[in-house]
This record gives C-alpha cells, structure tokens and sequence, in this order.
C-alpha cells in the first residue's frame, strides 16, 4: 500500500513524466493510469535506442521520477510488452484487474486518464486507437456479460436487497441502531445515495448527534420503539450481546404500518435482532451472515463470467492488432502512392507540352482522369497490404511492392 | 374478414416478437431490446385495433358475438391495459410473465375461427351492451393482469424471506413496484366492472323480469373482494402477501363467473 501510494501520480506530474520520458526518447506516446489501487504508464516506445530490455528502463525512469529505490518498483511492479500490453489493458478497463473483480468506476478513470494524457497532447494515433478500443472492450463487457451485474461488497449487497423491497430508497426512512465505525458508513452510503430521512438512535446519545451533524437526526435509545414504526428500513450494527429488537416490538410496530414493510440489516455480531423477526410478515430480516452468503455467491458468479468477458478481449484484440500491424506497411503504400503520382505528373506535363492546342478545361478533365486512373490502380494493393491479418504476409508483400517497384520508404522524395 | 385474420395473424407475430425481446431485456437488460420489445408492442397493439376494427364493421358490432372475437378482444384488452402498467410505472421486467397472456388468448382466438360470422343478434344490440360488454372484458383482462402480478409479488416475496437472489430477484421489480402495478390493474378492472354493471342494471330493469340476476350477485362480491384488495393495506395494515393471495382468490372468484356462473346458474344471463 505504502509504495503504491509514493508511486501515485497527480495530474500535473502526469504530463511531467510523459513529456520527460519523450524528450529523453523512451516513448513517442503516453498514459498514466493512476487510481487508488494501480499506477500504470502505457506507451509507445520512442526513437531513442535503449540498452538492455527497454521496459527496465522505463521501470527505473519510474522508480527516479519517484524517488523510489529502483530494486522495489522492479520487485513489486510488473511489465508487458506488445499484444500482452494491450491485452492487460483491455483486462483493467473491464474491471477484470480489479481487486473487486468486474467493477465499472474503473472504465471512467481509465477514460479520464485516456482524455487527460489526450488533451495534454501526450498521445498520438496509436495510444488514442488503443484506448479507444480499451475503452469499447470494457463498454462490451459491461454491456454482455453478467460480470458487473450483482454487488460482491456488503454494502452493495443490503443496499441491492433494500431496492428490492423499495425501488427509491431516497424518499425513504431510515433508522440506524448504533453510532460505531458499521453505523458511520452505512450513514455516508446513505447520504451519498440521496437517502433524505435518516434517524439514529444510540445509547450515548452524543454519539448519535455527532454521526448526525451532516444530517439527519438523532435521538435517545428510550426513543427506539417509537420511532421503529416509523421506519423503512432498520440497520442495527451496536455492540450489545443481546438482541436490542425484539420479535413482539416488530409485529406491533408493523401492525402500525398500514401494510408497509419493514426491513432490517443486522450488522451487529452478536445479533442485534431477534432471528424471529424475519418469520413475520412484511417483515424482513438479514444478518451479517446472510450478506455475506450473498456476496460471496455473487462473486462466484462474476467467476464465471471471466471466460466469456475474455472471448470479448480476444476479439477486440485481434481487431486492434490487425489495425496496428497495418501500420508497419503505411510507409511503404505512401511510398507507392508517391511514386505513381510522381509517374502521373511527369507523363502529363509531357503530354500537355505536346498538346497545347487543348483548352484549359480539357486539360483539367484530362488531369483529373489520370489522377482517377491512378487511385483506381492502386486501391488493390493498398487493401492487399493493409488487410493481411498474417503479419509475416503482409511484410512479405510489402517486400514484394518495393522490390517491383523500386521504392523507398524512408526516402523523403 | 381475410383482412381482419391477416392482420391478427401479425399483430400475433408482433406480441410473439415483444416477447422475445422482452425476455433477452430481462436476461441481460440491454437498452435496444427494451426499445425493440415496446415498439413491437405498440404495433401489435395497433395492428390487432385494426384487426378488431375491420372485424367490428363487418359484424356491425363490437367483437363479442362468437368466443373467437371476444378472446380477440380480450387478448387486445390485456395488451393494452399492459401496455398502460408499463407507462404508468415505468416498468418493463414485468413484460415475458404478462405478455403471455394476450398472446394465449389471440392465439386461441385465431385457432377457434368460426367458419362463417353469427349473425346479430338483436339482444345484443344497443350501444350501453357494447360498452357494458366491452368495460366488462376489459375489467377482465385488468384482473387477469392482477392474478399475473399478484403471483410475481409472492414470488419475489419468497425469494427474500427464503434469501433466493439469484437472476430472477435482481431482475424482478421491487416489492413496491410490484404491489403499485398490481393496485392499477386491479383500479382499471374495479371501475371498469363497476361502470359494467352499472350498465347492466340499466339494459336489465328495461328488458329482464328482475336485476338480480345470480351473475349480478357474483360480479358484486367480485367487485368487493378486489376493492378489500384496494384497501386492505390501509385500511387494516393487511401485509402485500395477504393482499396477493386475496387477488388470486378474487380472480377464481371471476374464473367462476365466467364458467360455472354463466354455464349453470345464470338465469338472465344467457345469450346462446
């Protein structure tokens, strides 16, 4: 935890890094991902010839910038390369890196990050191609697979089954037994999830106004069975070795409700709530328990997941590998795009000097047929070596095109 | 009247359709088959209005002469009042459990064609008969719609108090919701039975020897049991569970009425 966070990067050190690590030519192109639980730098290697494995040099760039002894960011930290590197990409942006497998916060910080490094100039043609398609592989996960579909936390979990007996839990009343670290963070999940009538009720009353001071309100213990009946949803988390709701307050309390059900999170160990509650009716009862029975069925449920959100990755892989190692032959199609064209204007001046009884706007019509003649000759071997999914193929054919046509594609003419 | 099957023949198709969709929205809740299941809908919903509409001005009346029209009417009423439910509350996981039924009973209509029309009947004429008849079946289908819910109320139910979450439960509405959508189409089918009857009392005083005919007597306890089901929960804090087992007992309530009722003990209300 310690060395993930000295690893962290701010914004601003953000585009400090990439642009020292393209001016030192270690990378043409960079992202910094940088959350709670990862940094990761994504780039596109620069010009700048690197002794040794060019990764090694990146990790000690890191470790440097940091301050950060280079041994600890090489033993902690890990590398890929190539079609491994994007892969590993596509698996952070789909939440399958994540330590809760298949979260989605994930694919928004990645596209902050994306937009971030995009916006400072710090990407170029591939990175934006790449994170673009991070980005959509982690939308199709999203969008068709289960993975993301059931909560794996126990917050998640009781707030999930609380909107399966209210859909809108804002407008409803909630009634929290305890003021103890358990009460404290159900009370901001509340408040963060618009809750507007939320009571509290402990026995040291002062704890209760403290818990309550961003809203809501607090009352004594005395005042529990009056405001149990008055409730929603209940969430007991004190540290009381009995039961402090009993099965009798429940049935009167319910009976007061006008057919409205009552819900209650026991989060207290031992029981807050006597375990005969839930056999009432439009009463429901969940013990820590039975939360966690939950989560961790929901969890193994996102397990199986894994396979077909990899099928996913795959293709999308394929298809952004496919588009990169096309790449490899642009220079030589722009090669033999230059050379046709140097072919066309030099036949067509010395045709034209031969031919200069033709008015200027047939002399135009003639140009611009030659121009079309000479796309229309070239659209074959542009799509033959651009759409060659087989990698060595396509450099074989680009070998092919400059040996036949005496190309150059480093030339600058 | 080839018109009129055609059209019912794809208005089917359409339901058939938005059940399908509705059912790969439910699996996996991808916006653009909840689009699809309620643009089929919709246009099943109109396509079987035509269909009733070319059949009516054949017959010269509203489709309840022969059982086949009238299960036809019945289906189009079910779509429609589902088709509110789903407006109304916003609330489209409940489509692959109640669709079916207007696709069962268009499918039985269409199956049970009569090889010519009957001819009217001048007992059945006047327009308060064809609101009376029309209000009556779609009271029918609201309550069909309500026998539907009130199971999916006590399923969800089950599968909280038994800790069953699985696919199903997240998928299924909340409890809330559910018991909101079983109160509308239990108020659609109340008013629409008690503006029925109302009419029924009205044509009977004018041509029956007396109104207080055995149905008459059974349509007005239906009418009770399905408004204790309206007031219950407030009246006497009746749980949503009680409430749901008195809808289902209220729609065999009906489902008596319909057959034995009319078959057997009816004396007034027979019109075969």
């Amino acid at each position: 935890m310690e060395l993930r966070e000295r690893l962290a990067f701010t914004p601003e050190r953000i585009e400090e890094a990439v642009q020292r690590l393209r001016e030192e030519g270690l990378l043409a192109e960079g992202v910094v991902v940088s959350t709670c639980n990862r940094t990761e730098l994504y780039g596109l290697r620069g010009t700048a010839p690197v002794e040794g494995d060019p990764l090694q040099a990146l990790a000690a760039f890191v470790a440097d910038f940091h301050g950060v002894p280079r041994g600890e960011v090489e033993a902690a930290g890990f590398r890929h390369m190539g079609a491994d590197a994007v892969r590993h990409l596509f698996r952070v942006a789909s939440g399958l890196e994540s330590l809760a497998l298949g979260e989605h916060q994930i694919l928004g910080q990645v596209r902050e990050a994306f937009r971030f490094a995009s916006n400072a100039g710090l990407t170029r043609n591939v990175l934006n191609r790449l994170f673009q398609k991070a980005l959509e592989a982690g939308k199709r996960v999203r969008n068709e697979t289960s993975l993301n579909s059931r909560p794996i936390s126990i917050p998640g979990v009781a707030i999930e089954l609380a909107q399966k007996i209210y859909e809108d839990l804002a407008p409803r009343r909630f009634l929290i037994l305890g003021a103890g670290e358990t009460s404290s963070i159900f009370y901001d999940l509340l408040l963060a999830r618009g809750a507007k009538h939320i009571e509290v009720v402990n026995r040291t009353f002062e704890r209760a106004q403290a818990l309550c001071a961003r809203g809501g309100q607090a009352y004594p213990w005395e005042e529990l069975a009056a405001r149990l009946p008055k409730a929603d949803v209940v969430v007991s988390a004190t540290a009381s070795t009995e039961p402090v709701i009993r099965k009798d307050e429940v049935h009167r309390a319910v009976a007061q409700r006008r057919g409205q059900p009552l819900f209650f999170l026991d989060l207290g160990i031992p029981r807050n709530v006597d375990p005969q509650v839930g056999d009432l009716d439009n009463a429901f009862l969940y013990a820590v328990d039975d939360l966690q029975e939950i989560a961790e069925r929901n969890r193994q449920e996102r397990q199986r997941e894994i396979v077909p959100a990899m099928a996913i990755l795959e293709e999308e892989l394929e298809d952004f590998l496919a588009w990169f190692g096309s790449l490899a032959v642009v220079p030589t199609i722009t090669a033999l795009r230059r050379k046709f064209e140097a072919i066309r204007a030099a036949e067509f001046d010395a045709a034209l000097e031969k031919l200069s009884h033709i008015p200027p706007q047939d002399r135009e019509r003639i140009r611009l047929m030659a121009q079309s003649m000479v796309r229309s000759l070239l659209r074959r071997p542009t799509e033959a070596l651009k759409e060659e999914k087989d990698p060595a193929l396509r450099l074989e054919r680009a070998e092919a095109a400059k040996f036949l046509f005496d190309l150059d594609p480093d030339g600058k003419a | 009247m080839v018109v009129s099957l055609l059209l019912s023949g794809l208005a089917l198709l359409l339901y058939l359709g938005a059940e399908a969709f509705s059912i790969a929205h439910l699996r996996r809740e991808k916006a653009a088959h909840g689009i699809a299941a309620k643009v089929m809908l919709g246009t099943g919903f109109l396509v079987h209005f035509l269909a009733l509409e070319i059949g009516g001005r054949i017959t010269h009346t509203v489709p309840y002469r022969d059982w086949s029209a009238s299960m036809s009417l019945f289906a189009w009423m079910v779509a429609g009042s589902y088709g509110i439910l789903r407006l109304r509350h916003r609330e489209s996981s409940t489509g692959p459990f109640l669709l079916p039924v207007a696709i069962l009973f268009l499918a039985v209509s269409l199956a049970t064609q009569p090889a010519h029309p009957l001819p009217p009947d001048p007992r059945l004429t006047g327009s308060e008969f064809a609101f009376h008849v029309t209000l009556a079946i779609l009271g029918y289908a609201a309550f069909t719609l309500s026998f539907v819910l009130a199971q999916l109320y006590l399923i969800q139910l089950h599968q909280l108090h038994k800790r069953k979450i699985g696919l199903l439960f997240s998928r299924l509405p909340a409890l809330d919701v559910l018991s909101r959508m079983h109160h509308t189409s239990i108020g659609i089918g109340v008013v629409s039975i008690g503006v029925a009857t109302i009419l029924g009392f009205i044509r009977a005083d004018t041509n029956w020897a007396t109104v207080w005919d055995p149905k008459v007597f059974v349509t007005l306890l239906l009418i009770a049991v399905y408004v204790l089901c309206l007031l219950a929960g407030r009246l006497f804090s009746w749980s949503g569970r009680r409430i749901a087992w008195l809808s289902i007992g209220g729609y065999f309530l009906m489902l008596f009425s319909y057959t034995i009722v009319n078959l057997f003990i009816t004396q007034e209300h027979v019109f075969r």
